[in-house]
Order: C-alpha cells, then sequence, then structure tokens
C-alpha cells in the first residue's frame, strides 16, 4: 500500500515537470523519513556509494567518452560510406544502409539516443535528398538507433549487471545475436515495404569501394573487437576495457581520423600527419575539441549516473520494505509459471519504461524481478536482454522516448511527428521482443559457448 | 544608468567565467579518470606492476565528477525530465507548474545538504546536525571520526596541517575520509545555489523550466544524448 504511494508519488512529480532524478530521490526521501529510522546522513552516504561502491558501474563513463569521440571524430560518415557499399544498391538501399550503419554505430557506442544523432544527423538528410519522406527517414533511424543498447557495448547491460551481479561479459555477448537479428528484421520490413512502394536505389559502387570504405572505416569498428576481445580474453576487466577503448578512441580520432584535434584541416591548412607536427602529441591533450569532447562526455554521465544514484535510494526503499519478497510470494502463490510471468515483466517494463529513463528503471525492477526469475528458473542472461528489448521499446514511445527527442532534433521535426512516424516499424520490435521473449536460445546461447552454461549459486 | 550596465556586464563576465571553470573541471575529473584506469592497465601488462591506489582514486573521482557536476548541469538545463504537461499549459499556468518543480527539487536539496552535512562532519571533527527533517542545531557528543582514513590513498603533505587540529598531531598514514567525503557537502551547497538561481529565473519569468526542452525541434541542445 505504502508502496504504491510512494510510486503514485514518482509519477505525480515526474508530471509537474521535476527531473527523474529528483522525482525518484524526494519520493523515496520522504518515504524514509516517514515511515523508516534511516536517517539524511545515510541516505547522503549511499548516494556518495552509488558511485564511489560500484565498481562495475564506472564502465558507464568510459563507455560514453568513447562513443563521444567516436561521434565528432568523424567515425559516422566513415560507417555510413561503407554501408552504402554493400547495401546501398537494393531497393530502398539507402534506409537499409542506414539500418547498417546504426548496427555498426551501436558496436561503438553503448547508448542508443548517441546511435540516432550519430547516424541520423547524416542519413536522414542523405535519404531525403535521394527521394524519401521525411517520416519514412525518421521513423527508420528512430528504430534502428535502438539497437544501441542491444549490440554491445551497452550501458544499460552494464547496469544490469550491476543490479544483479551477473558478469557483464556475458551480457555482452548475449546481446550480439538478438542485435543481429533486429537489424536483419528491420531491413527486412524496409525490403518487404519496397515491393509495396517505389524506393529509390543506390547504385552498385563495386567491389573497390567496399574494400576502400572498409579500411577507411576498420579502424574505428576495431573498437568493439578491443572490447570484446579483451573482455574474452581475460586481458581485462569490462571497466578497463571501457577506459581503453576510450583512450583508443581519442587515438583515432586525434591521430588517425584527423577529423578533430590539432591535426585537423581547418584554417586553410590540410590535415596534417602526426610525423609533420609531433609536439601535438602533448598539445592534443589541452586543445579545445579534447576538453569539448570530453565535458560532452561529462555532462551525459552526470545526468545518467544522478538518476542511477537516486534509482538505488529508491531500490533501498523497496528491499527496505521487502518489496521483492512479497511480490515473489504473491507471483508464486498464484501458481505463475515462466511463460505467464515474462508476460507479466514484459507489461511491467513497456509501462515503466514509458515514464522513466531506462539504467533507471532497470535499477529499480531488476532486483523486483530477478529473484523470481531465479525461482522458475529463467536464466538470468535471457531475463536481462527481455530487459533490454523492453527498454528499446521505451525509447521509442512517449512521454519519456529519449531516441523521439534525438530523432525529433537530428531532423528537425516534431516529437508527435517522429513517434507517428515511429509507429510501423514499432511492430516490428513488438514482434523481436515476443522472439526474443520466448526462445531464450537466442539470448544464451553464445554466452553460454563461450564461458559454459552458467551456475546459479546466489539468488536474492 | 551607466555604472549599473557595466556592473552587470561585469556580472555576466564573471558568471561565464564560473561555467567555463566548471566545463573545464568536470572535463579534468573525467580525463583524469581515463588516465589513470588506463596507465594501471598498461603498467600491468608491460611492467607487472600497477598504482595501487588507482581504482580508489578512479572511484573517488567519478563520486566527485557526479556530485560536483549535478549543480553545473541544472545551469545548462541538461536534466531529464517529462514535459508533455508543461507544454500544454499556457503560458502563465505553465510558470506556476514549473515554480512548484522548483520548489520540489529545492525540498530535495536542503534535505540532501543536510544529510551531507551530517554524514561528512564526523569525519572533520564537527559536530553532525540534529533534527530528523531540518536541523534544529548541532549534537555536541558526535563521535569523531576525524581518524578514519582511505585504504589506499596515501596522504598529501600540503594536508598535514591537518593532523595536529584533527588527528591530535598524530601523522595521517592515508589521505583521511574527510577529504574525499567532502564532496557531499560542497555539492549539496552548490546544487543549492544553482537551483535558487534557476527558481529564481522562472519567477522572473526568464526561463520556464527546469528540466531539457523536449518538444522544440529546433533546440540547438540535444536532451538526453547519452541516455540508455
Amino acid at each position: 500500500m505504502e508502496v504504491a504511494v510512494l510510486f503514485a508519488m514518482v509519477v505525480g512529480l515526474l508530471m509537474i515537470g521535476v527531473p527523474i532524478a529528483v522525482s525518484l530521490g524526494f519520493s523515496s526521501m520522504l518515504f524514509l523519513l516517514v515511515l523508516s529510522d534511516t536517517s539524511l546522513a545515510s541516505i547522503a552516504q549511499s548516494f556518495y556509494q552509488a558511485m564511489a561502491g560500484h565498481y562495475t558501474l564506472l564502465a558507464i563513463p568510459f563507455f560514453v567518452l568513447a562513443s563521444c569521440f567516436m561521434s565528432t571524430g568523424g567515425v559516422a560518415h566513415r560507417i555510413i560510406r561503407f554501408s552504402i557499399a554493400v547495401v546501398g544498391h537494393f531497393p530502398g538501399g539507402l534506409a537499409i544502409a542506414g539500418v547498417f550503419a546504426c548496427m555498426m554505430f551501436a558496436a561503438l557506442s553503448g547508448s542508443s539516443p548517441a546511435t540516432v544523432i550519430a547516424i541520423g544527423s547524416i542519413v536522414i538528410a542523405g535519404m531525403r535528398q535521394a527521394g524519401y519522406t521525411s517520416d519514412f527517414a525518421a521513423g527508420v533511424i528512430c528504430n534502428a538507433g535502438t539497437l544501441g543498447i542491444l549490440i554491445p557495448p551497452s550501458i544499460v547491460m552494464v547496469v544490469y549487471a550491476s543490479a544483479t551481479d551477473v558478469s557483464v561479459g556475458r551480457m555482452f555477448l548475449a546481446g550480439v545475436i538478438p542485435g543481429i537479428l533486429a537489424g536483419a528484421m528491420l531491413m527486412s520490413a524496409i525490403l518487404a515495404l519496397s515491393l509495396v512502394r517505389a524506393m529509390p536505389r543506390g547504385q552498385w559502387l563495386g567491389w573497390g569501394e567496399i574494400v576502400q570504405s572498409g579500411t577507411d572505416a576498420i579502424w574505428g569498428l576495431m573498437l568493439i573487437v578491443i572490447i570484446l576481445g579483451g573482455i574474452y580474453g581475460g586481458l581485462f576487466t569490462p571497466t578497463e576495457a571501457a577506459a581503453v577503448a576510450a583512450v583508443y578512441a581519442f587515438v583515432i580520432a586525434n591521430f588517425v581520423y584527423r577529423d578533430m584535434g590539432p591535426l585537423a584541416a581547418g584554417g586553410g591548412r590540410r590535415a596534417s600527419s602526426i610525423l609533420a607536427r609531433p609536439w601535438t602529441i602533448v598539445t592534443v591533450f589541452l586543445h579545445r575539441d579534447t576538453v569539448a569532447t570530453l565535458h560532452e562526455a561529462a555532462r551525459l554521465t552526470i545526468t545518467l549516473m544522478f538518476i542511477i544514484a537516486n534509482a538505488l535510494i529508491l531500490k533501498h526503499v523497496l528491499t527496505d520494505e521487502q518489496v521483492p519478497q512479497r511480490i515473489a510470494e504473491l507471483m508464486l502463490n498464484a501458481g505463475l509459471g515462466p511463460v505467464a510471468f515474462l508476460v507479466i515483466v514484459n507489461l511491467l517494463l513497456l509501462v515503466g519504461g514509458q515514464f522513466m529513463e531506462p539504467s533507471g528503471l532497470i535499477v529499480i525492477l531488476a532486483p523486483l524481478v530477478f529473484p523470481i526469475a531465479i525461482d522458475l528458473a529463467i536464466d538470468p542472461i535471457h531475463l536481462g536482454i527481455i530487459m533490454v528489448v523492453n527498454m528499446e521499446i521505451g525509447m521509442i514511445t512517449p512521454p519519456v522516448g529519449l531516441n523521439l527527442f534525438a530523432t525529433s532534433g537530428v531532423a528537425g521535426m516534431p516529437v508527435l511527428r517522429v513517434m507517428r512516424a515511429a509507429l510501423p516499424f514499432l511492430g516490428v520490435m513488438a514482434v523481436f521482443l515476443l522472439i526474443v521473449t520466448y526462445v531464450p536460445w537466442i539470448s544464451t546461447f553464445l554466452p553460454n559457448l563461450v564461458f559454459g552454461p552458467e551456475l546459479i549459486t546466489s539468488s536474492f | 544608468m551607466n555604472g549599473d550596465s557595466s556592473r552587470a556586464n561585469l556580472l555576466s563576465a564573471a558568471g561565464r567565467l564560473v561555467d567555463r571553470l566548471e566545463e573545464v573541471a568536470v572535463a579534468v575529473i573525467l580525463g583524469l579518470m581515463v588516465t589513470i584506469t588506463f596507465v594501471n592497465v598498461v603498467l600491468r601488462y608491460v611492467f607487472n606492476s600497477g598504482l595501487i591506489w588507482g581504482l580508489e582514486v578512479t572511484l573517488v573521482l567519478f563520486a566527485w565528477l557526479v556530485l560536483f557536476g549535478v549543480s553545473h548541469l541544472v545551469k545548462s538545463g541538461s536534466h531529464l525530465g517529462v514535459d508533455v504537461v508543461l507544454t500544454r499549459l499556457e503560458a502563465r499556468g505553465r510558470r506556476r507548474v514549473a515554480l512548484l518543480a522548483a520548489l520540489v527539487c529545492l525540498g530535495y536539496t536542503m534535505l540532501l545538504c543536510k544529510g551531507a552535512w551530517d554524514y561528512w562532519a564526523p569525519f572533520a571533527g564537527l559536530h553532525e546536525t540534529t533534527g530528523r527533517w531540518l536541523p534544529t542545531g548541532f549534537n555536541e557528543t558526535t563521535r569523531d571520526r576525524a581518524w578514519y582514513e582511505t585504504t589506499q590513498i596515501p596522504m598529501l603533505d600540503f594536508l598535514r596541517f591537518l593532523e595536529p587540529v584533527l588527528n591530535e598531531g598524530e601523522e595521517y598514514e592515508k589521505l583521511p575520509r574527510l577529504v574525499p567525503y567532502v564532496i557531499l557537502p560542497v555539492g549539496a551547497f552548490l546544487l543549492l545555489l544553482r537551483l535558487l538561481q534557476a527558481t529564481w529565473e522562472i519567477a522572473r519569468g526568464r526561463s520556464d523550466r527546469l528540466i531539457a526542452r523536449q518538444d522544440d525541434a529546433d533546440s540547438p541542445e540535444l536532451p538526453g544524448t547519452g541516455e540508455g
């Protein structure tokens, strides 16, 4: 009962325009002060520990930074050029290339809106010029961008792993097949649409272009090899992999692609080589592009972590009140099987995803559903992927649809119009969610192949 | 008249300077976090050694980044929220609702300020406040925790002046915890300042919300670009 009041209060505060983080934190604080003997000092402590006590979450700022260097460093247009070379000559080619580019960028970035912005800001304009409608272009990119959190690395997976103590490496691997499947489904949907209505197709540019654009893009795409290779090779922890990825992206952006930093073209000068201006290896750290990119990544990290830190306070309330145990009891007593349970989880996440930012929602909901899933013998990795896919759908549905906002920004269209444009492909994502939910194999095959089957040793 | 406008100019220049300093500060903190983590990986593989304090310092910096940066984001209006209701109200109603939201944020921050002080004060040999919701006075019997040290972070020499004051003249072998934790009261206080500023802007009609804009396709700032 009290918990219902708590959630009603969170939603009420959200509606009057209180920031998500404060809505969560303020409601939880009131709740703790009134109903428990938790002191404000211990709330402040848990706030500090949200960062200082969570080694796994430390991967978030590093992945965000890597993604920022990749976006400003010009990897997006190289990936797009490669995609167009590979699939551009199909009917609806540019749209398919957009999806393909989103998939590849998703492998460099752990965030969906970042994927939309990096790819969308180039592809949407290009599609309009090629004769696609604005709505179609925006709808395709808005949906394909959600792959950012499904294809590793993924910030939402890091949060899930941190909240449930499953391995980040397993989660990342588990996202690979579903990510490719979702991308393939979106591409097939575009192909199918192109049979119904005429769509522009590009020219086949030849194998030479594929090789050339591929070698140009490979520097960026190596990032995912470093991350996954490093983690699975046991070279470093996911957090270290993220830091290495950030440094790698920094080097590639400044010294290989040179679209930013001291060697970039500008002021009547062509992009120069590091050999010609060796001192830049020092000055690069003070260059305004470096500072600006660091600031941008810091800004995104702070927004995200502020929400997560407050969601952790709310989670603290729920565990204090023994809500997970009560819900588990309720569900198990009702004789719920795995299938019915997953339906409920999906509904819960879909509704929650409308109002909340994905990472915050995972922090709150994972502890609620995780113990039940373990009791019902549902693989925690499978549950994680289901949650991620639900979050993807939440990102393209209002009122808090981060991808809608990002797309509306890059396409210069009102949010409502983007939402309508995204609807047809939302159907594809819904079918995809059903497949992922009821075919656990898709999620668990790769991690079990690489790491061996998971042993569940602990439950909450 | 002239004096007034030049004073206003000076103030806004000072404001911009502070904003810029904050931007650089968060950039530097993040840069340090990456560098330390990366250097530790390199040391491990190339030199088979490592900075034993590396991880702890990185985690402290992580907390500093967020706790310091939260106030900075209020200024740039980057905090995420739901504005479907706000955008459907006419201007006056919107301002009232936004003002209400701002008051909620201020309430939150005041609670956070009290909590942050109460948590930090014992580590700095100071008294925590009494009262459950609002500070009603100082608790003179607060247990002194100034001798608590971090696990691995070495003591910095320029902080040795703390020893006679807080540690009865005994040497700190490691950095005392009051140093990393100080960001709690500082960050909470800065957040309070920035929120008062933002509330004032709303009351004066110069702004109509605390959260990132989402309705406006032409907005230069893209909201929530880092999420999920």
